[in-house]
Parts: structure tokens; sequence; C-alpha cells
């Protein structure tokens, strides 16, 4: 057990957790878009900037990828925390205004209109997306493109995803909503990526279920279940 | 999120590990109540404080000296769950406005079942939404007082036998429909209102997620399959709350501000037939009942969906 302070108040880490993490599950209101706990931490955000004291040293960093270790002191509210905090609420509000999100974070630390020019992508390069597709789906449709203020996420080439399943894994977890899934009787669509997959109807009941590609992608990775298995929905299976 | 649930495999793996309801409790085999009050303390996290009107869920998580809560979780009577939690608003806003408390954002949790919201505690849950406070109120629909021993309740559906409307010569188990508890909330207007299912977790949780985000009261419906009441083997407890959803018997939807949408679109119901089969409660129907049964529930279910295509046109 590590023991260490967040606030003035003792906490108790395991080895390998990281300070937001321990913060969150005591309670501590941290903001914080890029991290996931079932993800590596990626420190892309900012948001969760905390003062951390080691030794005789304080400094500014991110809590998501900074090791609870024994005997820190971390400060989540200062004045100093709060104006990084605001900086960047101002900068991801300026590349992102339309972001329900970060309106209301930005309403919550009182940031008004921001200094710099505004854009109208609603990513934030957050990562998420292409953690998931990595770390939790293994199929790596998706990764960073371009270097600089040219950085986006998107399929290699930014051609039509060969490996993307249509899961909608990236989906579910981006912060923003800014990957779209759309579907009919016949296709899904990923719009963000430009990826369309026929859909696979259930034999029974004749209702589309999921696209052929993923449930081949599945068979592959499956061992044991019968190859019928794929051709039913899950309510009539 | 509109997510296809079913096919949406890697999403589950994104739900948090940590359980704030710990395993050990003692809720019969198959319960989908247990489960739907694990997803639901998982979607809210670590603040939280939950007011827990007496019924299943206080007797199987709470018998003396144990405790599965890992959130503050306070016990209240049967018919005052919504003005304990709405109480326990008010007085945190206080608290954080004086200094006493820090300020931060915590989840007020209300959850009675069906007994404990659609007849007792209708009242204080009404005044609770009507004054707008900040909390979440859930209620756990098993269709009886399962935890005193299956006695009817206003939200027992029509011809299901219970322990006081029991099927026999006089009558063919409940005289009555089923009170739509969702539409009394949304009457009051409040921000959010939404029909939920432990067969269909992840949209629970993001459904929750979504409550508790929201200003104002919300009030999720939960239809919790109950295996002993329902007699129905516990195995199909799962099943049987996907069945009460493809047959149009409970429908997934919400209404946010008035906006009526489908979470989980049923292009064609499935014949309530399927649904009443498996239950033990409804094996004395006769085929009678069984179409009065199927005609009300595709009349309910289209009025639904005018509802829907009235509110999402503009």
């Amino acid at each position: 057990m590590i023991k260490f302070t967040i606030d003035g108040v003792e906490v108790e880490a395991e080895e390998g957790q990281n300070v937001l993490q321990v913060a969150l599950d005591n309670g501590f209101d941290i903001p914080h878009l890029c991290y996931h706990e079932a993800l590596e931490p990626y420190g892309a955000c900012r948001l969760c900037q905390v003062e951390i004291t080691k030794g005789n040293r304080t400094r500014l960093t991110t809590s998501c990828n900074y090791p609870a270790l024994e005997g820190i002191q971390v400060q989540t509210g200062t004045e100093k925390v709060i104006k990084a905090r605001k900086m960047v609420i101002e900068l991801l509000l300026a590349r992102s205004p339309n972001v329900p999100v970060i309106k209301d974070l930005a309403e919550e630390y009182s940031v008004g209109t921001p200094r710099f020019t505004l854009g109208d992508d609603d990513c934030i390069l957050c990562g998420l997306c292409e953690r998931v597709c990595r770390e939790i789906v293994g199929v790596e449709a998706i990764s960073f493109l371009g270097r600089g203020s040219d950085r986006k996420v998107g399929p290699p080439l930014e051609i039509n995803p060969q490996t993307c399943i249509g899961c909608g894994a990236c989906a579910y977890v981006c912060p923003t909503d800014c990957i779209k899934v759309e579907e009919n009787e016949n296709e899904r669509t990923i719009v963000r990526w430009g990826r369309t997959l026929p859909m696979k109807k259930c034999k029974v009941c004749g209702r589309s279920f999921a696209p052929w590609f993923q449930l081949d992608y599945f068979g592959k990775i499956t061992e044991g279940i019968p190859s019928d298995f794929w051709d039913k929905c899950p309510d009539c299976r | 999120m509109e997510i296809v649930e079913p096919t949406n495999v890697y999403a589950y793996k994104l739900i948090t590990k940590k359980d704030y309801f710990a395993p050990g409790h003692r809720a019969c085999q198959g319960c989908a109540e247990a489960l739907a009050v694990r997803l639901v303390a998982k979607a809210l996290g670590r603040n939280v404080i939950v007011a827990s009107a007496t019924g299943c869920m206080e007797i199987i998580s709470s018998p003396w000296p144990f405790t599965s809560w890992r959130v503050p979780w306070i016990h209240v009577a049967f018919e005052n769950a919504a003005a304990v939690a709405s109480g326990v608003e008010a007085g945190m806003k206080v608290l954080m406005r004086k200094g006493k408390v820090p300020k931060k954002k915590i989840t007020f949790l209300a959850m009675a079942g069906d007994g404990g919201t659609s007849d007792i505690g209708v009242q204080a849950l009404s005044g609770a939404l009507e004054r707008g406070h900040d909390f979440v109120y859930i209620c756990y629909d098993n269709e009886a007082y399962m935890n005193t021993g299956i006695q009817r309740s206003s939200s027992t559906p029509y011809g299901a036998s219970t322990t006081t409307s029991p099927a026999g010569k006089v009558i063919p188990g409940q005289m009555t429909w089923k009170k739509n508890m969702p539409e009394i909330a949304a009457a009051h207007s409040i921000p959010y209102v939404a029909t939920a299912c432990p067969s269909y977790p992840i949209d629970l949780v993001e459904k929750v997620k979504k409550a508790a985000k929201i200003k104002g009261p919300a009030y999720i419906h939960m239809l919790s399959v109950c295996p002993t009441g329902w007699r129905l083997p516990p195995e199909l407890s799962i099943k049987a709350g996907r069945l009460a959803v493809e047959t149009g018997v409970f429908p997934l939807y919400e209404v946010d501000h008035g906006r009526y949408r489908f979470t989980e679109k049923v292009e064609k119901l499935r014949p309530v037939e399927e649904y009443l089969k498996i239950q033990g409660r409804f094996r004395h129907l006769s085929e009678e009942m069984r179409d009065t049964i199927q005609k009300r529930v595709v009349e309910e279910y289209k009025k639904l969906v005018k509802k829907v295509q009235m509110t999402q046109g503009d």
C-alpha cells in the first residue's frame, strides 16, 4: 500500500495506480476527457492537471499519468491549477466551440469567448478512439495521422479502413460524440471513418443484427463455437 | 449514444470494473433487480447518496450486521424515498453553500420497488418531481410486492396470478391493467424520463449516466424480472427481459425534455404469447385473455410510436 495525501486527506493506493485513478476512487472531482480506466493513460487533454509536491519540489503535472508515490502531496484546486485548467479549457473551446461537454466545462470554470481563432472540429485529439481500437478491440483500424497542427485521427491514408469491424467502440468511448454510427436495414456506416458494412440478417427472425465482416472476424478469433452460431441474432440463439 | 446494443460487444469492456454494490447479498437466484442495482451503482460511481425505500433491495442488501453498499446509503420507510432524497439534496446544497462540505458533484439517488413507487410512494415522488430537486429516482419494477410474498400491486400486469389475486374459479388472476408509471412521471414535465431493463445493460448504464448529468429531477423505470414471483426458471430472467422488450410489453424509450425517442427500436413486434408462455404466473390464461393482452400491447405501442413521431418532428 502506498500512502499519500490529496488536498490534505490521506489516501491509499495500490502499486501501479496513477494519481487520477486514486483521486476519483476517493471521490475527488478532477475534470478529465482523455482518461478511461480500461485504457492506458495518455495525457492528451491536460485537464486533469494538479500540483504535486515531491520532496522539496512542487510542479504542475497531469494526474492521469503520474504514478502514485509514497509521501507525495497532491493539490487539486490551487490558484495555479485553476489558472492552468482555464487556459486548457479556453484552448479546447477555441478548437471545438460546439461540443456540449466543453461548453459545460467553460461555464463551470467561467471561461468566456476564447481569444483565439475559432475552429469547427468536434474532435479534440484525446486519442480514446485510437486506444480503444488498439487495446480493447485489437484491430488498429485507425491511428493518429500527420504532425503538429495537421494532426488528426483517421484510417491509414484516409481511405476506407479495411480492418474496421464496425463495432462502434470508438463512438461509444468518444467524449465529444464526434464519431457517429448510422444504421439502416441493410448497412451500418461509421461516418467519420467512411466505413460502410453490409448487415447480416438472422436466419430465424429475419432482422439484421450485425455486419457480415464483424461476424467473420468473431468466427476467426473464437474457437469451438459451431459455425451456425453466427447465423442467428442474440435473441434467437 | 445510439449504439445497437447486442452487437457492440466491446462496450461491455468499457464499463467500470469497480463494484459499489458488493457481491454476497441475499437476492434469489437469477434476480435481475440485483443486477440492475449493480449496474446503476457502477454507472453513478463513487459520489452518490442513496435513499432506498423498503423492499427487496433493502432486505437483501442490508441484513444486520452486513451491508452490500460501498456508498452512503439510507434506508427509509416504504413511502418516502423521494422525500428523503430531496431532503438530502437540499441539505447538501446548503452545507456546500456554507462551506462545511467541499463543493463537488454529488448524485442523489432515490430507489424503490414498484409498490414503493406506484402505490405507497406516489405522492412523495410526485411532490419531489414537482419541486424540481436535482435527483434521480429509479423504480425497480418487479410487478408485485415480492419481498413480502408476492402480493399484487398497481404495477402487476393484467392476468398475472399473485397471492392476493390468485387465479382460480372466481377470478383469472389480476383483473386490472398495469399502471403506466413512466407516463405519470413524464406528465410532470420533468427533464428526463426513461425506461430501462438489465437485459440491455449498456442502454441502462447510458440512461442512468444521462439522468445523473441532467440538472433537475429524472425518473427511470426499470423492468426487473423476478424469477421467484413470476414463476420462471432463474436462467430465463435475462431472456424474459429481452422478450418483454421485443414483444412490446415493455418498450425501451426515453423522454428527454418532452421529446420521446425509442432507444431500442423493435421494427416487428414478436407475439406476446412468447413472453407469457415462459412464466408460471400466466399459465392459466385462456386464449381469449391472451388475445386481449395482445390487443392492448399493440394499442399501447402504437400510441407510443405516435408520441415519438409527434415530438421528434420539429
